[in-house]
Formats: C-alpha cells, structure tokens, sequence
C-alpha cells in the first residue's frame, strides 16, 4: 500500500522534532519500487537518533542495498506524539526513504540492542500492520526476523519473531534474503519458509522447538519439533573482516544523532574476559581489520559522507595490535580533508601525543575510566584487569596534560560485593580527586571535576555470572543511598546512578524464558513502550503485567540458578561452552584472574571450530 | 574567489533547521572536492554564508549561499561537482562567480517573496484579509532576542494579492526589519478571529533593490 505522502506531511507539522521523519538524506537509497523483487524493511526500535547512530545498521542497509535486485529501507521508532498521530489518523508506520509502510515488506528484521526496547517491537508492527505473533500471519505479511546480541537469549521474544540471525549478519543476513525470496517466489505456505530458514546455519527459528518445563519452573528440555531444525543453533562468525562487506556511502542524518561521525570498526571481539561483560563472550574471537584496508575505508568514507569527525569503534581499540602505526597512517590520510579522529583515550604512548598536539585541535573534554569496581578483589572477581596504580597513573597524566574533568564508571551489585567494595569506590574517587591536587597549581587546568557514576550490574546469558541473581531493588537502593551519604562533602565529586527498577526489569528479560512473551505483550497492551527512556517507564504496569500472566519478576532476577539447570538460551551455541563459564564462575568466586587471550589461549570454547580464532590451542585450558 | 550559489530546499527539508541545513551544505562541499577557504584561527570553519535563514516549516525555492573557494573554478565546474554531492532534496539551480568588492549578501537581502496556502480554515482566514490590510497599522508580536516586542507589520507588507486560495506576498527581510511569514499569518488569523491554521509556505526567492531602488531578484543584482 503506497502512503499518501502528503498526509504524512500534514503530520509532520504537529510533532516534535520532525527531522527524525523527514528522511531524505545524503547516502539514503531509494530504488523503484517495482524494479527489485526483494523488499527488506530494517527495524531499529529505537528513536532515529538513537538508531542512527548504530553502526550494525549501517552495515546492513549498505549490504543488501549493495545487491541489485534488493532494496533495504529504514524504520524507527515514533515518539510517542508522532505514534498518537499516526493511530488517530490511520497512518502505517512508513519507512524513512519511499514511506511505504511496513506491511509491504517481503522481510523485516529488528535488530536487539537492549531488552528494554521490545515494547518497541511489538508498538512497530502493530502500527505497521503486522500481526505481532508469529503464529496469526498470513502469508502474504512479511517474515520477521532479528538479530544483535539480545539474539542470543531469543526466548522471550519467540511469540514475535519467526527467525533469529545469531551472531555476524554480513554473510547469514543474505542467504536469509535468498531463502524468503524463493520461498515468496514457491508459492508454498509459510511453515515452509520457516523450514528453509531453520536450515541455514545460525538462524533459529522458534517454532520448531518445544520446551518443557519441570515443576518448579526451570527449562526440563528444549526439543526441535520438525527435522529442519538442530538441536543446536551455532552462532555466524565471519573470519576474514577485510575481506567482509563495510559501507563507506552512509546515510549522513541532518539533525544531529547520538554519534554523528564516521565509525570506523577497527576490530571486532575483545581478549580481556571480563566476566560481567556479555558483549566480550558474544563477539568472540578477536578480529582485526588490517592497517591498510582501515586507511582505504576511512578515506572513502570521508569521501562518501563529508564527515569532519571519525572514530574508532571496537570493544576495546586500545587493544588493536598497531593502534598507534593505525592512527600515524589515518592522520596522514585525512589531514588535508581535516577530519579529526578521535581516540581511545586511555592507551595513548608518548610519541602518539606529541603527533596529536601537532595535528589535533586537542579538544579538553573529559576523560572517561572504567574500574567497574572499588576493590582490588572485586576487580579480580569481574577479572577486570585494571589495578589502582593503573588507574592513578592515567589520571595523573591527564591532569598533567591539561584535562580537569574525569568520568568514572563503576557497577553496584557485583557477584560477592560487600560494603567494603562500596568504599573502595569512594576512596578510589577520593585518590582521584588528590591526584588533581598533587598537580602544581600552574601546572593544572582549572575546575576539577570528578563525576562517578554507579550502573546496577545485571546478569546476563552467556558470561560467567549468567547463575547469578541480581541484587534485589531494596538492596540496590541502599547501596545506592550508601554511596550518596559518603560522597556527601567529597568536594569535587559529583556522584550519579541508575533507575535500579529498569535494571530489575532488564535482567528479568536478559535471561528470561518464553512464558515472557505473554508478560510483553500484557505490558505493551497496557501502555508500556519507550522503556528505555525513564521518562517514560511504566515499572509499576510492568509489575501489574507479571501478575497477570502469574510470573514473579523475582524469580527471574534474583534466582540463585544451579550448576545443573538448563538455561532457557542454551539452544544457542555461541561459541562459549557452559565448561568454560562455570569454570570462569569459580575462579570469580575464587577472586582469581583470568589471562588476556592473547597471552595464551583459555579455551573458551572457540577452539572447537577451526580456523575460527587466531589465539586458538586446541590443547590448551 | 567567491562563489554565489543559488539553491533549494525542498518540501521534504522543511523542518531541518538552519544550522542543520548549513552543516549539511558544508559537508556536502567536503564531498564535492571543490576547494573551499577556511578561516584562520584557532577554529577554521569555512567561508560560507547563507543570504538569509530559513525558518523551520518554509521551502525555500530560490535560497542563495556565498562561498569562498581557494582556488578558481566556472560556475560550470562547481555545479557539477556540487550535483553528485548534494542530497536529490537541496539541488544546486546556479552558480555564478562574485565581484571580489561586491557587497556581502546578508547585507544586500531587502525583501523576499512568499506563497502561503492556507491548507485549513482558509476561506474564514483569507475572506479577513481586504479589511486587514485596509488599516494603517497591523500590530503583531514579534520575537526578538529580548523578549517578545509589539510591531506594526504594515509597512512591511509590500504587496499581498490573492489566487486561487494562495496569498502572494512580498514581505520586508532585511538586517533592520522584517515581516516573517509567520508574524502576517498570526495577524490575519486574529483579525479572522480563528486559531492559526496550518500552511504550505514557499519562500520564492530573496529580493534585493537595484540602483533604481526597484525590487530585484537578489542574484539578478550581482551577475548583471
């Protein structure tokens, strides 16, 4: 159905913030409607500017737009005034480029940031005109698919979602597309196409498992129900990123989004095994992009985009091998287009600062550290590998070199954490704030500003605390009022944390079961959507919602789980084995550290699949 | 040498603000390849400036930009480049070379011309205008800086016919005084005695005066 753009107009001047919907950007594709034979609709559930600034999506659109016979178009979230709008006056939700609306895809795929965006799903395609439950569509609706890291805990979205993509989407995003497509081309009924998915590696499709539970609530099996699909759904690794696709002509958004700037992803995965961090586990192994196709990427996105910033994007860029070689080589590129680069502040060698102040306007803004814990022991428990000395030392330099302004980011909650771990962080931001002291009064800028930022730990599936039980909300608060009264008079420290009812929610669904798929739907069908946005969150509807479907929220959050217990995501195989994990979870009770993979290899699980991961040793544990 | 360069801002774009729409025009001559002069100092930006801001919901058909090259280009040359570098929604239409002694165009900028369709209420509002505009004074507020100020906006209306349910004006925009679009439309739905219905409004073109002191399309008085 082709939108009446010009009522689309007419709504536009009654929102807020009407750039989100305007669409027309440099770099956005607009191909003929009837020219291709393959019409994807990529779904962030977010905001425009939130989503735009996402590089996954980036890569996507740029992939299938890179296949003549496919378009890819963009779909966000509406602000809550442009979604009244739209329902009051019976417009579908459009896409940004042509503004057909989203049932006239052939596929539409959301991509899984973060669990408290999936209100948004259900709010986008209701408003889009798709059934939202997997089971009432008919064939002619769209297939529904998603993928990111939330993927890898797919159950409580298996009522919504016909197919999940688990891991790298660059190769698997386009064997999907070829399945719908001949499947779309068969005539067969949909069950069909969902078969033809299931056997592509790494796509799971929900409906052809069937779980049973025990009494007691946890998962007894997770059984494939058609031969099309296995027993297990292995993660889509690409091994080779230069050789993988990268967009260098990016959509470049008039109104300013999150992260307006070319994002160069240097690497992908990370060596350090944080064991809080899920993020670490999913996108293992460790990939890099060499130093030369980075330097022909960054100069033709310049190029493409008219960008005058770029950064560079990896879990960890400070770990990229020749990171500083990278940098020298990048700004020789693009000195005379002036882009400046911004940089992992933290791993900077001298000799790299010395060519920064030559060639950089050096901009003073704040410096950003992450200890994550107080404590030495606790650092040791989340095998953050940063010690106080560490710590100190870099924030001396940066007060040295000027900067008076330091974020530091620290998780309450943590596996074992005791009140002395709560004034480790208070006393690491008072060494902070006496490292700026210590400075010579000439020698140092001027307004010390420390800000400490305290997040609620949430476990996450697939990391060694994916047993753990987070925190209670009574306890969290107390913690939380506990640091407030101690930083109370620390000059210079201001001190921030986090709605610790979201992260409740958060975990809830981070590692949740399918029963959620009800406790979604209630919540959304009462009004819950936007979660992300504080603003906006509904926690007390959100209870009201477990209630009625007869779920506890607490069962799901703060539940101690056993070593023997099936995790409701373990018919995924991300590469990580459960031996490994639990073996992690032991050295963290422990408080013993864990080496970088690149000092050895942990066998983490990876080594299984050869070729996969260059510090790989099949021998070695 | 100096570049004036005629562009539009189509319906699609009427809501990216001004410095939205600056910021898009500057990476798009990044783009292009065309070589533009930086400013000195601690901050370079580049030499470009735009005659008049458009205000956010207006399409602007005829919107004119001065930039500043560092090296010399035909206008031919620089709309190519320009063409591949552009969004298809802010086309480049001319491009012609500038006097080096010519006046700045923000200062030249003395008037623009208008359509504005009123897509709601419009017989009630349009059927207000005759007696409107038969008074000596029309007061209207005007946003400024310090606050909102009373004006007389009837001095500033320079012509104002009606066709086909569309309002043709000419409307006072320069550095000292201006009658916004908005600041008639507030007027005329007082005067009609109904609330501000929403319009498509087109700004045609920036207008300058000639020697003659006549009203001239602004580009026309500096390629002649």
């Amino acid at each position: 159905m082709e939108n009446d753009s010009s009522r689309i107009e007419r709504l536009l001047e009654r929102v807020q913030k009407a750039p989100r919907y305007t669409g027309g950007e440099m770099n956005a594709v607009h191909k003929d409607w009837d020219s291709v034979s393959f019409h994807y609709g990529f779904c962030f559930p977010d905001t425009y500017e939130v989503g735009m600034s996402h590089l996954g999506m980036k890569i996507l659109y740029g992939l299938v737009n890179a296949q003549a016979d496919s378009v890819c178009e963009r779909f966000f979230m509406p602000w809550t005034d442009m979604l009244a709008l739209m329902r009051e006056e019976d417009i579908p939700l459009f896409s940004t480029e042509s503004r057909r609306a989203l049932c006239d895809f052939d596929m539409i795929g959301f991509t899984l940031q973060y669990e408290m965006s999936y209100t948004n799903i259900l709010a986008m395609m209701d408003l889009g005109r798709v059934h939202l439950r997997s089971c009432d569509r008919e064939r002619d609706e769209p297939i529904v698919v998603a993928g990111g890291p939330c993927a890898f805990n797919p159950e409580p979205l298996c009522d919504f979602i016909d197919a999940f993509m688990i891991g790298d989407g660059e190769e698997v995003t386009l064997e999907v597309v070829d399945a719908v497509r001949a499947w779309k081309r068969s005539g067969a009924p949909r069950a069909e196409c969902l078969r033809a998915l299931a056997r592509i590696r790494g796509v799971y499709v929900p409906a052809l498992y069937d779980v049973t539970y025990h009494e007691d609530g946890t998962v007894a099996a997770i059984t494939p129900n058609d031969p099309a699909a296995p027993a297990r759904v292995a993660k889509c690794v690409v091994t080779d990123l230069d050789n993988a696709y990268y967009p260098t002509e990016i959509p470049v958004p008039y109104t300013e989004i999150v992260h307006d700037r070319i994002m160069l992803e240097i690497m992908r995965g990370c060596t350090r095994g944080c064991r809080f961090c899920q993020a670490g586990m999913l996108y293992r192994p460790v990939r890099e992009r060499s130093l030369d196709r980075l330097v022909q990427l960054a100069a033709s996105l310049e190029k493409a985009t008219g960008y005058e910033e770029m950064s560079l994007s990896s879990l960890s860029s400070g770990d990229y091998t020749c990171l500083a070689e990278l940098i020298r080589a990048l700004m020789k590129r693009l000195k005379q287009e002036r882009v400046s680069i911004s940089l992992p502040s933290l791993r900077l060698d001298s000799v790299l600062k010395e060519s920064l102040e030559e060639t950089q306007k050096e901009r003073k803004t704040s410096l950003t550290f992450a200890p994550e814990a107080g404590t030495q022991r606790l650092r040791d428990v989340i095998n953050k590998g940063v010690t106080e000395e560490d710590l100190i030392g870099k924030v001396t330099d940066a007060f040295q070199g000027g900067w008076s302004s330091v974020k530091l980011y620290f998780m309450i909650g943590l596996p074992t954490e005791t009140y002395e771990d709560l004034d480790g962080i208070v006393d690491l931001a008072r060494k902070v704030v006496a490292c700026y002291f210590s400075v010579p009064r000439d020698k140092r800028a001027k307004g010390l500003r420390v800000t400490v930022s305290a997040s609620s730990f949430v476990p996450k599936p697939v990391t060694p605390f994916q047993w753990e039980p987070q925190d209670t909300r009574e306890t969290l608060l107390e913690k939380q009022a506990y640091l407030r009264e101690k930083f109370r008079g620390v000059k210079g420290v201001t001190f921030n944390y986090h709605e610790s009812s979201l992260s409740r929610l958060e975990a809830c669904f981070a590692r949740g079961d399918r029963r959620l798929g009800a406790v979604l739907l209630r919540a959304w069908e009462k009004g819950c959507m936007l979660d992300g946005w504080t603003e906006l969150f509904k926690y007390d509807t959100w209870m009201e919602a477990f209630a009625e479907c007869g779920l506890d929220p607490a069962w799901y959050a703060h539940r101690r789980r056993g070593k023997d217990e099936l995790l409701p995501w373990e018919v995924i195989d991300s590469g990580v084995t459960r031996a490994f994990l639990w073996h992690e979870w032991e050295k963290a009770q422990a408080a013993i550290t864990t080496r970088d993979c690149r000092e050895g290899c942990n066998g983490c699980g990876l080594q299984r699949w050869k070729g996969v991961c260059s510090y790989a040793n099949a021998g070695a544990v | 040498m100096r570049m004036l360069v005629l562009f539009e801002k189509t319906e699609r774009l009427r809501h990216i603000g001004h410095l939205d729409i600056m910021r898009a025009m500057q990476r798009a001559l990044r783009r292009s390849g065309v070589p533009v002069s930086y400013s000195n100092g601690f901050n370079p930006h580049m030499l470009l400036t735009f005659a008049s801001p458009l205000s956010v919901g207006i399409i602007g058909e005829r919107e004119l930009m001065e930039v500043t090259l560092s090296e010399e280009r035909t206008p031919e040359d620089f709309l190519a480049a320009m063409r591949t570098a552009l969004p298809p929604e802010m086309p480049v239409i001319a491009a012609w070379p500038m006097p080096d002694k010519a006046p700045a165009l923000m200062a030249a900028v003395q008037a623009a011309e208008y359509e504005i369709t009123p897509l709601e209420r419009a017989d009630a509002l349009l059927a207000a205008l005759p007696g409107m505009l038969a008074q000596a004074e029309i007061i209207t507020d005007r946003k400024t800086k310090s606050g909102v100020k009373p004006c007389d906006i009837r001095p500033l209306i320079l012509s104002l016919r009606v066709e086909d349910g569309t309002m043709h004006a000419v409307l006072t925009l320069s550095e000292r005084e201006a009658c916004k679009p908005d600041m008639l439309l507030n007027a005329l739905s007082a005067a009609a005695g109904i609330e501000k219905p929403c319009c498509r409004i087109v700004r045609k073109g920036l207008l300058g005066r000639d020697e003659a002191g006549e009203l001239r399309p602004l580009e026309a008085l500096y390629h002649a």
